[in-house]
Parts: C-alpha cells; sequence; structure tokens
C-alpha cells in the first residue's frame, strides 16, 4: 500500500496561485472556499516588512484529529493510498473536524459566499449539488464515498489529494510525475500545473520515491508537528521565498 | 411511602399566560427559522469556515442542557440521596430536566446540515474515539432514563425499586452525558482555550448552578410568584428554615454560585497570565461586555446570597435566579466563541481576532429554545401534578 504525500519547496514557489485556480476548476470549488489555498501575510513592519505566501492543502495526516472526532465516521483514513477523505453520504454537518482541524483546511459550504458575488446563486444547485457550475466534471465522476464530485449542502469538504487521478495510477508507483507523460493524468492537478515545479507527489512509504530522498537529503519539515497530527505534507524551506509561519505573536494583542 | 401527598390546588393564572407565550414563542420563532433555511439555508447564519464555526445556536444548545443536567442533580438530592427536604421540588425539576433537553435538542438540530442522516449515521457508524458520539449516546440515555422516571412519578411510584433505580440511572447518566459535552471541548489540544480535563468538571458545577437558578425561577412562577401560596415544606426549603441546615435553596445556591465564582475567576486568571499561543482568547473574553455583565451578574446574585437579611426573601432569590441564568447563558455563549476567536491556524497574519455577531436566524433559535422549555414546562405544570411529593 502507498502512503501519498507531497512536498512543496518553498523555494520555488512563487505564490502565483496556479495550484488553487488548477485544483477550483479540477474539484468546482467556490471562489474564496480554496481546497487548495494560497495564504498571504506579513512579516515585519515597515520599512522592513517583507510579505510572505504560504501554499497550504489538506496535511492528510497520520494520526488525523479530523478522523478521530468524526461522529460518524464520514471522515476516515482512506487505506489504500494513507488519504483523509469524507464520505458525503454519512456527514451530517455537525462541523466537529473543522473545530479539531489544526490547519484550517476544511470547508462548509453551506454558508454565507466568501467572495461576492455569490456564484451559487448564477449557477443554483439542484437538490444534489449545492450549485451547479457549467465546467463541473461529469456526472459519473461524482464519487460521495470518497468526497469528489461538486459539494452537496450540509457537509463538509477537503482536499482529497485528487483521489479521482491518483488512484488510477499503476500500483507500485514511487512518484507520480506530471512530466512523465504516461503519469501525468494521474497526478494531482496542483502538482501538475506548478509552473515553478514547487510541488513534488509520491509514495512516503517507499524509500527510493523522489519525495523521501527529497524529506531526508533536504531536511522536509511538517506544519505545526507539535500537534502530533504528523502530516504527509512536507515543506522545504531555506527562506528565500515562501515561508513557514511563526507564531502569530509574542505579546498578546 | 408510594402514595402521593399532592398538596397544592390548580397551577397559577401566571402558568397559563408562560404556556401562551411559550407555544405563540415557539410557533413564531420555528417559522422564521424554517423560512430562513429553506430560503437561504446555513447561509442565514454568521458562521463562516474560515472564522466562527460553531455559533450561537451551539452555546445555546450547551446553555440547555448543561441545564438538563443540573435539574437533574437537584432532582437526585431528593429522590437518589434522600434529602426529603427537596422533595417539593423533584418532581418539578424532573420534567423541567425533560423540557430544557428537548429545548436544547431542537437548537443543535436546526444547527447540523444534516439531522435525520444523523439518527441512523451515529449509531451505524459509533466513533469511539469521538467525544461527540459518546455525548450523543449518554444524552440520548438521560432522554429515555428521564422520561420513564417521570412516568413512573407521574403515577404516584416513588419508591419502587424500578423507580429508584431509574433515579440513579439519571442522575449517573446526566453526570456522564455533561461530563462528555465537557470533552467536546476538552479534548481539542488545538484550541488552548478549550482543552483541559478540568473542562468537563466546570461544566458539572455550571450545570448545578443553573438547575438551582432554573429550579428557583420556575417554583416561584409555578405559584405566581407567591411564596405564602407553596406548601410548608416547599416554603422552608425557599426560606431555609429546614430542620437541616444544608438542606435549603439558599445556602445551596449562595454556596454554588461562590465555587462557579471561584473556577471561573481562577480560569480567567490562568489564561490571561499565560502567554502560550491560543490563550489570546481570554483577553478577548475580558475586553467583551458580555463578560463584564457576566462578572457583575453573577458577583450581584452572590452577594443576594450571602446576605443574611437578603437570602430568603422571595425577591432576592428570584433576582438571583435571573442574573445567574443571564450571566451563565453569556458564560456558554463566551466559551464557545472564545475558542473560535484566535484562529487554529491562520492567525500569524489575521490581525486582532475573527469577528462574529449572530444573525436575527441564530437569535431566533434562541427565542425557540426558550419557548419550548417554557411551553413544556406550562403544560407539565398544567397537565402532571408537578407539586406532587412523597407523603413521608
Amino acid at each position: 500500500m502507498a502512503k501519498w504525500g507531497m512536498v512543496i519547496d518553498l523555494d520555488k514557489c512563487t505564490g502565483c496561485t496556479a495550484c488553487t485556480t488548477a485544483c477550483g476548476m479540477e474539484n468546482n470549488r467556490l471562489p474564496g472556499e480554496n481546497w487548495q489555498d494560497v495564504l498571504f501575510y506579513q512579516e515585519g513592519e515597515f520599512p522592513s516588512g517583507t510579505m510572505k505566501w504560504f501554499p497550504r492543502p489538506c496535511m492528510h495526516c497520520e494520526n488525523a484529529s479530523c478522523v478521530e472526532v468524526c461522529p460518524t465516521r464520514a471522515t476516515y483514513k482512506d487505506p489504500e493510498g494513507g488519504l483523509v477523505l469524507i464520505d458525503w453520504n454519512k456527514c451530517i454537518g455537525c462541523k466537529y473536524c473543522m473545530i479539531a482541524c489544526p490547519y484550517g483546511v476544511r470547508f462548509y459550504t453551506d454558508e454565507k459566499a466568501p467572495i461576492q458575488p455569490d456564484v451559487k446563486q448564477v449557477f443554483k444547485g439542484d437538490g444534489k449539488r449545492s450549485w451547479n457550475p457549467p465546467w463541473r466534471a461529469p456526472e459519473n465522476r461524482d464519487d460521495w464515498k470518497h468526497g469528489v464530485g461538486v459539494q452537496p449542502n450540509g457537509v463538509v469538504s477537503k482536499c482529497t489529494f485528487c483521489y479521482h487521478r491518483i488512484t488510477k495510477a499503476p500500483k507500485g508507483t514511487p512518484d507520480l510525475d506530471p512530466n512523465n507523460p504516461a503519469l501525468r493524468e494521474f497526478t494531482p492537478a496542483c502538482v501538475v500545473t506548478c509552473a515553478p515545479t514547487a510541488r513534488f507527489f509520491g509514495d512516503l512509504d517507499n524509500p527510493n520515491s523522489e519525495v523521501s530522498k527529497m524529506i531526508a537529503n533536504q531536511r522536509g519539515v511538517r506544519l505545526r508537528d507539535h500537534t502530533g497530527n504528523k502530516p504527509q505534507v512536507y515543506y522545504l524551506t531555506g527562506g528565500a521565498g515562501g515561508a513557514i509561519p511563526t507564531d502569530r505573536r509574542d505579546k498578546k494583542s | 411511602m408510594s402514595n402521593n401527598a399532592s398538596t397544592m390546588a390548580a397551577p397559577s393564572g401566571l402558568v397559563n399566560t408562560v404556556f401562551l407565550a411559550g407555544i405563540a414563542g415557539a410557533v413564531i420563532s420555528v417559522v422564521l427559522v424554517l423560512a430562513s433555511l429553506m430560503g437561504e439555508g446555513h447561509a442565514s447564519f454568521n458562521t463562516t469556515s474560515d472564522g466562527v464555526v460553531w455559533g450561537l445556536p451551539i452555546s445555546n444548545y450547551l446553555f440547555f442542557v448543561i441545564m438538563s443536567t443540573g435539574l437533574t442533580f437537584v432532582a437526585a438530592f431528593g429522590m437518589v440521596f434522600g434529602i426529603k427536604e427537596f422533595y417539593p421540588v423533584a418532581k418539578r425539576c424532573v420534567w423541567l430536566a425533560l423540557a430544557t433537553l428537548l429545548a436544547g435538542f431542537a437548537s443543535l438540530a436546526f444547527e447540523l446540515g444534516h439531522p435525520f442522516r444523523m439518527l441512523w449515521a451515529l449509531p451505524t457508524s459509533f466513533q469511539i474515539y469521538s467525544p461527540m458520539n459518546w455525548m450523543g449516546v449518554l444524552y440520548g440515555a438521560e432522554l429515555v432514563f428521564i422520561v420513564w422516571k417521570m412516568q413512573k412519578l407521574n403515577a404516584g411510584d416513588w419508591d419502587s425499586g424500578v423507580s429508584k433505580k431509574l433515579g440513579m440511572a439519571s442522575f449517573v447518566a446526566a453526570i456522564l452525558a455533561v461530563a462528555m459535552l465537557g470533552s467536546v471541548f476538552g479534548m481539542m489540544a488545538m484550541r488552548p482555550y478549550w482543552f483541559g480535563g478540568m473542562i468537563p468538571m466546570y461544566f458539572l458545577l455550571s450545570a448545578l448552578l443553573c438547575g438551582v437558578a432554573l429550579t428557583v425561577l420556575i417554583s416561584y412562577i409555578a405559584y405566581g410568584f407567591e411564596r405564602n401560596s407553596m406548601p410548608p415544606a416547599m416554603q422552608d426549603l425557599f426560606k431555609g428554615t429546614t430542620s437541616t441546615l444544608y438542606a435549603s435553596i439558599p445556602v445551596v445556591f449562595g454556596t454554588v454560585i461562590g465555587i462557579t465564582l471561584v473556577a471561573l475567576t481562577l480560569r480567567t486568571a490562568t489564561g490571561l497570565w499565560s502567554h502560550q499561543d491560543g490563550f489570546q482568547a481570554f483577553n478577548w473574553m475580558v475586553a467583551s461586555p458580555w463578560f463584564t455583565i457576566e462578572a457583575i451578574a453573577l458577583l450581584a446574585a452572590f452577594v443576594m446570597m450571602m446576605n443574611p437579611g437578603m437570602r430568603a426573601g422571595q425577591g432576592a432569590q428570584i433576582g438571583a435566579a435571573v442574573l445567574v441564568l443571564v450571566a451563565m447563558f453569556i458564560d456558554r455563549y463566551l466559551f464557545v466563541i472564545g475558542g473560535q476567536v484566535v484562529p487554529v491556524f491562520k492567525g500569524a497574519w489575521v490581525s486582532g481576532f475573527v469577528d462574529y455577531t449572530p444573525s436575527l436566524t441564530e437569535w431566533m433559535l434562541v427565542v425557540m429554545s426558550i419557548s419550548l422549555c417554557l411551553a413544556i414546562y406550562a403544560f407539565g405544570e398544567k397537565k402532571l401534578r408537578l407539586t406532587d411529593a412523597p407523603s413521608s
């Protein structure tokens, strides 16, 4: 069994948000509810303040707190690929997983639109879907058991690592490299579209995979590792580009 | 001792007013909530994925279901621990525990994305690691035991083996349920404002406080705010003239207010003192005008119950009960929202705290819960002889 994971090289990431757009198109995300977000923030103050950015997908944690709090097991750890997925047929919309996620990567679409105009009012849902974008994927690609498709009302959603793509990859593939034409269509959309090649996707359990080597050789770090969630997304950082945010603030506001 | 000693005449006219007001309030609020939910869905709430996820409907749920546990405690004084001085309020407390439980559940049902799916998904999935799952199981058990116990009491069966066991089971289920509700928050290590094994204890303590406060308020309503209309044993309970010192409302009420104040003060001081990330929420809490109101209300209630010249007075007891209920409603709100005002992840670049103001639809759920609670109570007062007590 693979344990899929992602490596994001922050020295290469330019903060272009192409990943956000690709994910949004691939997964029919509402504007502002980005499964694959790039967060911009400021460090320091004028005149030495700098703008930083930070790409943040779901971490697909090994010890996912969202999995353990879910009272209906709608959020679960996929035994095949080590992904954290949501079964939309079982989710009751209690939002406990959103409370328990240390990374803020979950979305309950049945709320006020974060960006106006509200496209849900433009492309109204049909009762089954919360909205109905004309560019959505074919209906037969909907897979509610794995949280794939247009998000229905009353449930929580999150990044699936493009479950619908990676599960079609040949078994035993150590890395899903978009530069390999044979694997490109099985690679997560954000990885395929990343122009500066800052994203890498592969099997963390395979010591010969490129992602495993990068983590070992370049000291990959995990976000908020002290929570014990053990993310399956690693960051490489030298501080030249994007950066892992430091603690919020030392002093209370 | 299995026979009733029903003592009093029909409930006061005030109860009829409460019943009608409760029904009217419940109908109006439910219609408004349904209209909002069918029109906009949960977009009619002001909760957001990147801000406050659990809003006023959840704090409202907490307020009522925790109070239900407290009412079970007050009922247990007499029915489980045999403190006979509390018999005059026991049956009313059991019924009120049911009313508050249903009022809380109603708020939760409108907040959930799929409340009906919950009915099958919870028992068939049964995630043993989820505190919320256990909370559902335990509150479900409490509901069954309370209904069953009420049925026994209504049949005049106060002390058969089954009835006693049901009283004990209700008491235990209520303790475990509210403790598990506390754990729903207390186990969230990623949210330091909530985290800690003592949160369930605080919930238990404040449950008793709310239970006593509602017992006081409703008891006076039942007798039209005329203590002289109460049965003599009940008057003794409220005046503090029982043969046993501790078995009186002023002593219990004042003591629990005091202990709650200490717990609240220490929790606040600890949070303000610590510099750990996430504890900034305590600054948000104390800066809120609602916190000031809560603190003043609790202190005023405490002073009223500590003052020998006031605590046995009808006006002081009613005033203290109202103040405590208002304070604890605010307390639940500040608790639930406070755990979310410092974003778990975005905080590095979010200046200040997350904004949240409940929407009209969310406030309507509060009106609905209060109205439902009052209507159910008044129905019981009119139809179920809540003044009954064992003859000895």
